[in-house]
């Protein structure tokens, strides 16, 4: 393992490390704009030049192996130097556009200026004129003047969707991101450019002057668009004083980015879970219990009359229940726990699934728990099998555990159905078809409204945060259970979070076992592994 | 695309290289040769045969300042105007150009028939000033010289 | 010094195959496959002291050993026929007129690469020139010279002509690879070096035209005898000068290494064109290299004397500049090219070529501010050892090389407001 001191400190690193790979492994930055971990080295911005004692020039950092007994200094007068001219080149032919930028905040160009440029310009030239707000795809623009050259977009198209959109046209400081006349940047990764991008370059269409990321509040979580579960940071609009119309709330999701987990999504997320947080204005939201006809009644009147047209169901076993497979772990527990005990419940998990598997991130799978389900509600009881019964006058009360994220994915009930049984529960947050439908109506928290675990295809546990309060009186799905839970007379399981309830999955669900929140973490972990490990 | 004849010839063209992508340069200059000009239909026809996207094929294309993006005139007369040319009169002989077809450099006649072209060094700084019309580089010029040739061009 | 290199050139029908053999052509590619192993040709070359040609004078016989002794890959030998540097056309004469000694010269050296196939990128303005090569790689096909089984030995070798298509950057040695792999002319990060992942990731030696013009020489008459043309051993064998600019017979000429700059322009070039306008200046290199004032002409057009006073020998470009030039128009002129050339991967190049020039039209034009001066050397300095290739210092050198020697004139044409050396009508 090759030695090597950079800045006057010593570091062991292993053989084929890159001086800035060392540097970053620390903690350390070297200022950087074209290396990307997920991508290959290009070596052409030239940000990262540092000093290697013995070398007659400066090299760059982003290429460079670390060789055993290599002395580095990132910080002296002629690597400054160098920075500052650097950085001086690229600002001078860039649009004077941070006001109107959405990069700005998040943009290296800006970053570096501050720290690593003599804050002057000495340019007193015509700026070179390219094209902006360029359309090339469903979902990103392109401003050629604000581009640096630093082609991490192109890499990205060439290395990880292998669908090469983007290319440089023309040459020297004429070079400029473009696409092929009548082509469009529309793979299903296409949003990922943007996250890339240094500076304002490339920007999200559903992103463009929505916010300045200085009023977003970033949360930890992971994708239910799919059974890939990818891991994400959802923004949301906070602190900002907007007036929006009645009904609707300031603290809304902005957008989501990825989240870098190598054991899952590497550095990428698809574009159709990156806008999936749209799918929860596809219905207005369900603020309050309601009875048939949007009556409002008060929540512990609507609990009491779901317990009790549950339990009756049970009793002559004709209650059953269709949940949604992304749903949390907690609250399918939470529901397995009061079936269980009731006895006489049939319960089966719907299916969502379209197009195919990838060979990136996208599953055909688009049910975000379906591995969660699968472990704690059993092996694939079948939503179809409930909707039969219930057709063929089987069932009383049927309880429809409605999806959080996406409102077209909770089946419609057909009329046929709904003439056969008597009491349709719906517990979700949107005031969707279905939910007009229901003859008792329970609101309960959307995706990224409440905390629990999902389990993704691979086995991975991972935690999906609330990143805002439930919208009116919705509440976590497990606390919803718990109440009707007590309007049964059954014992409250004492569960005051859904880390508790995790606590009673970890000892009742195989395999979940030595699962706990510190373990999961951030990067999430893998049940049997943890059994196994015996925490 | 532009019939077997041209496929059998970029065939011979690949077989050269051990990656067809190699084949890049001189298939480009034979859809140049058999249509005059590269468009984004042929881009598309050599990215498909060479196995890479067409934004690359166009961005290999906007790099060399031989491939033609656009119809030119008849007579293609690209003029070096590099530090030994412009030391033996690249620049009157550019003047005298502009004046005699009525253009500016970069545009073409309205006939279609001449365009001119300001290039970087050619290779011929021994017989400066000199052009390059089509294919052929004519040297040692002068005014008059010029004058005659392209009085005589048919 | 008798004519080696362009003993052919004057001769009727010099590049057919016929004229070339009856004239002792390809007898060193025979003795080489008849006597000699690959590792003797590379030494060989070696102790001639052969350096290259193209402009950076790194011993050939060095690079060739740079290759990997154990072969797991095929082998490349790429020829540089990109000659662009301006000032520059020996290459060209060497094609046009006298194309087998520079298959010849190829053959040899890919046999001494274990080369199974050899490119030779042509620049595409070189319509002519290319279709000399064409004629000539047929005819040595035809005669056994390349492809299968080269003179009855089990060595194969391809020998192929690629068309370039207008880019003086490819003429680099890495971007020419990245070129000939169906690419923009990008250069490459170094390390890896060509010998170790070359061209389609495969060991690879590139070279100039008039290097490996020189091989067939040194095999034929031997190591030494080319050792001990010109001045030193460091700086031999036969050179091809290129004469350009303001004397009265410009063109190439052949001398040993170490021509004096003065005799050149005197007794080759028939001196100054204008018997009144006197020697101001001169590039002893190509555009590339940093100028010289009229003072320090006295000396040797070798790669060592060249260095000595802060130029280069380069490419062997020599451009002459009389009384009348005005030097911050010649400049203008050679900053417009590199920002024309520059291929834009790298920002210091990208983006300073392009400054360098706007700056330079605008102290032309009278437009320019004292500070511009200084501002051109500190953009040239920053460009300067911060890029990825080469083409960063040769746009770096010709303005701190100009400003340093000349800029009263700088200074004057700021200050006026004009050019102000008077251009005789």
């Amino acid at each position: 393992m090759p030695k090597l001191t950079i800045d006057g400190e010593e570091l062991e690193v292993p053989s084929g490390t890159t001086i800035l790979q060392a540097a970053l492994g620390r903690g350390q930055e070297i200022p950087h704009y074209c290396y990307h971990p997920g991508l290959s080295v290009a070596g052409n911005c030239r940000m990262c030049l540092v000093e290697v004692e013995k070398a007659p020039k400066l090299v760059i950092a982003c290429s460079v192996p670390v060789t055993d007994g290599m002395v580095v200094n990132t910080d002296n007068e002629r690597v400054k130097e160098a920075q500052a001219a650097v950085q001086e080149f690229l600002l001078i032919n860039h649009p004077l556009d941070c006001p109107i930028c959405d990069q700005a905040g998040e943009c290296r160009l800006q970053d570096y200026a501050f720290s690593h440029s003599t804050g002057k310009s000495r340019f007193v030239e015509e700026k070179l004129k390219l094209n902006k707000a360029v359309d090339i795809g469903h979902h990103v623009t392109l401003d050629q003047e604000r581009c640096i050259q630093c082609s991490r977009c192109i890499r990205f198209c060439d290395e990880v969707t292998k669908t090469g959109e983007l290319a440089f046209f023309e040459r020297g400081n004429q070079a400029q991101i473009g696409i092929h006349p009548g082509k469009r940047l529309n793979n299903p990764y296409s949003g990922n450019v943007v996250d890339i991008c240094p500076v304002g370059a490339l920007t999200l269409k559903e992103f463009r002057f929505e916010t300045r990321i200085w009023y977003l509040e970033n949360t930890p979580s992971v994708c239910a668009g799919c059974a890939r579960g990818c891991n994400v940071m959802v923004s949301v609009g906070n602190k900002q004083k907007e007036m929006t119309s009645p009904g609707q709330f300031d603290d809304r999701i902005k957008r989501l980015v990825p989240r870098v987990n190598h054991a899952v999504n590497g550095h990428w997320m698809c574009d159709e879970g990156r806008l999936s947080y749209q799918r929860l204005d596809a219905a207005p939201r369900l603020l309050s219990a309601q009875a048939p006809q949007g009556a409002l009644i008060e929540w512990e009147q609507a609990i009491v009359t779901g317990a009790a047209q549950i339990k009756q169901a049970a009793q002559s076993g004709r209650a059953a229940a269709i949940l949604s497979p992304r749903l949390t772990c907690e609250t399918m527990f939470a529901w397995k726990d009061l079936f269980d005990e009731l006895g006489g419940v049939r319960f089966g998990i719907e299916r969502i699934a379209s197009g195919e598997d990838d060979d990136l991130l996208l599953r055909a799978d688009k049910g975000a728990n379906s591995t969660g389900a699968s472990w704690i509600l059993g092996e694939r009881a079948d939503a179809e099998a409930i909707v039969d019964a219930a057709i063929s006058g089987k069932i009383d009360t049927l309880i429809m555990v409605a999806d959080p994220l996406d409102p077209e994915d909770t089946r419609r009930l057909p009329e046929n159905l709904l003439l056969k049984v008597k009491n349709v529960i719906y517990v979700g947050p949107f005031l969707d078809q279905t939910a007009e439908s229901a003859s008792l109506l329970i609101p309960a928290a959307a995706w990224a409204a409440e905390d629990g675990t999902m389990v993704n295809f691979e086995g991975r546990v991972q935690l999906v945060r609330r990143c805002h309060m439930p919208r009116g009186e919705g509440r976590p799905g497990w606390r919803v259970v718990e109440d009707l839970r007590e309007a049964a007379g059954l014992e409250s399981r004492g569960w005051t979070s859904s880390a508790d309830v995790l606590e009673s999955l970890a000892k009742n669900v195989t395999p979940f076992g030595g699962i706990t929140e510190e373990r999961v973490g951030l990067l999430g972990a893998t049940g049997v592994a943890a059994a196994a490990a015996g925490s | 695309m532009l019939g077997t004849e041209f496929e059998k010839a970029v065939d011979e063209i690949v077989a050269r290289y051990p990656e067809p992508k190699a084949a890049m340069l001189p298939v480009l200059w034979e859809v140049q040769r058999a249509k005059g000009w590269i468009d984004g239909a042929s881009e598309d026809w050599v990215a498909q045969r060479l196995g890479v996207s067409s934004s690359h094929v166009h961005g290999v294309v906007t790099f060399y300042t031989m491939y033609k993006r656009n119809p030119s005139g008849k007579y293609h007369i690209q003029v070096c105007t590099t530090l030994s040319c412009m030391l033996r009169g690249c620049d009157e002989l550019v003047g005298h150009l502009e004046k005699r077809f009525k253009i500016k450099i970069g545009e073409t006649t309205p006939d279609g028939k001449f365009s001119l072209m300001r290039v970087e060094c050619l290779g011929s700084c021994g017989t400066a000033p000199m052009f390059q019309l089509n294919d052929d580089y004519h040297e040692n010029l002068t005014l008059d010289k010029v004058d005659k040739l392209l009085d005589n061009l048919p | 010094m008798e004519k080696i290199l362009t003993r052919n050139i004057h001769r009727e029908s010099s590049q057919s195959i016929e004229v070339y053999e009856s004239n002792g052509g390809y007898q060193a590619l025979r003795k080489a496959l008849g006597s000699l192993s690959p590792d003797q040709v590379t030494e060989q070359v070696k102790k001639s002291g052969l350096r290259g040609r193209g402009g950076a004078g790194f011993p050939t016989g060095l690079k060739w050993s740079f290759m990997p002794k154990e072969k797991s890959k095929p082998h490349y030998l790429l020829v540089n026929a990109d000659e662009s540097e301006p000032g520059t056309f020996k290459d060209r004469l060497l094609m046009e007129e006298d194309p087998h000694l520079v298959i010849e010269g190829s053959m040899l050296s890919a046999y001494a690469m274990h080369a199974d196939a050899c490119y030779i990128y042509i620049r595409g303005e070189f319509v002519h020139g290319t279709r000399q090569m064409q004629k000539a790689i047929a005819e040595a096909y035809q005669k056994g010279y390349a492809g299968k089984n080269i003179l009855g030995s089990s060595w194969n070798c391809e020998l192929v002509l690629h068309v370039g298509a207008g880019a003086y950057i490819c003429g680099e040695e890495t971007a020419l690879m990245s070129s000939l792999e169906g690419n923009r002319g990008w250069p490459r990060v170094k390390p890896p070096f060509p010998a170790q992942f070359g061209v389609w990731g495969c060991p690879t030696t590139i070279n100039n035209v008039e290097t490996l013009a020189c091989v067939p020489f040194i095999i034929e008459r031997g190591a030494e005898w080319f050792a001990a043309i010109g001045n030193d051993e460091k700086n031999s064998g036969p050179k091809l000068y290129c004469l350009s600019g303001h004397v009265k017979r410009p063109g190439v000429y052949e001398a040993a290494m170490g021509l004096p700059l003065l005799d050149l322009i005197n007794e080759f070039g028939g001196g100054m064109l204008h018997d009144d306008r006197p020697l101001k200046a001169c590039i002893p290199g190509g555009s590339s290299v940093p100028v010289l004032t009229a003072a320090e002409c006295d000396v040797n057009l070798d790669f060592d004397s060249l260095a000595k006073v802060g130029s280069a020998l380069g490419s062997a470009g020599i451009m002459v500049m009389d009384s009348s030039t005005c030097m911050v128009k010649a400049l203008l002129r050679i900053a417009h090219f590199y920002a024309h050339e520059s291929c834009g991967q790298c920002t210091p190049c990208r983006q300073g070529c392009g400054w360098l020039e706007d700056i330079l039209d605008r102290i032309e034009h009278g437009k320019g501010r004292a500070e511009d001066i200084d501002l051109l050397k500190s953009i040239a300095d920053n460009i300067e050892g911060n890029t990825i290739c080469a083409l960063g210092e040769a746009a770096a050198w010709p303005v701190q090389s100009f400003v340093k020697r000349f800029r009263p004139e700088f200074e004057n044409h700021v200050t006026e407001g004009r050019c102000v050396v008077a251009a005789p009508a």
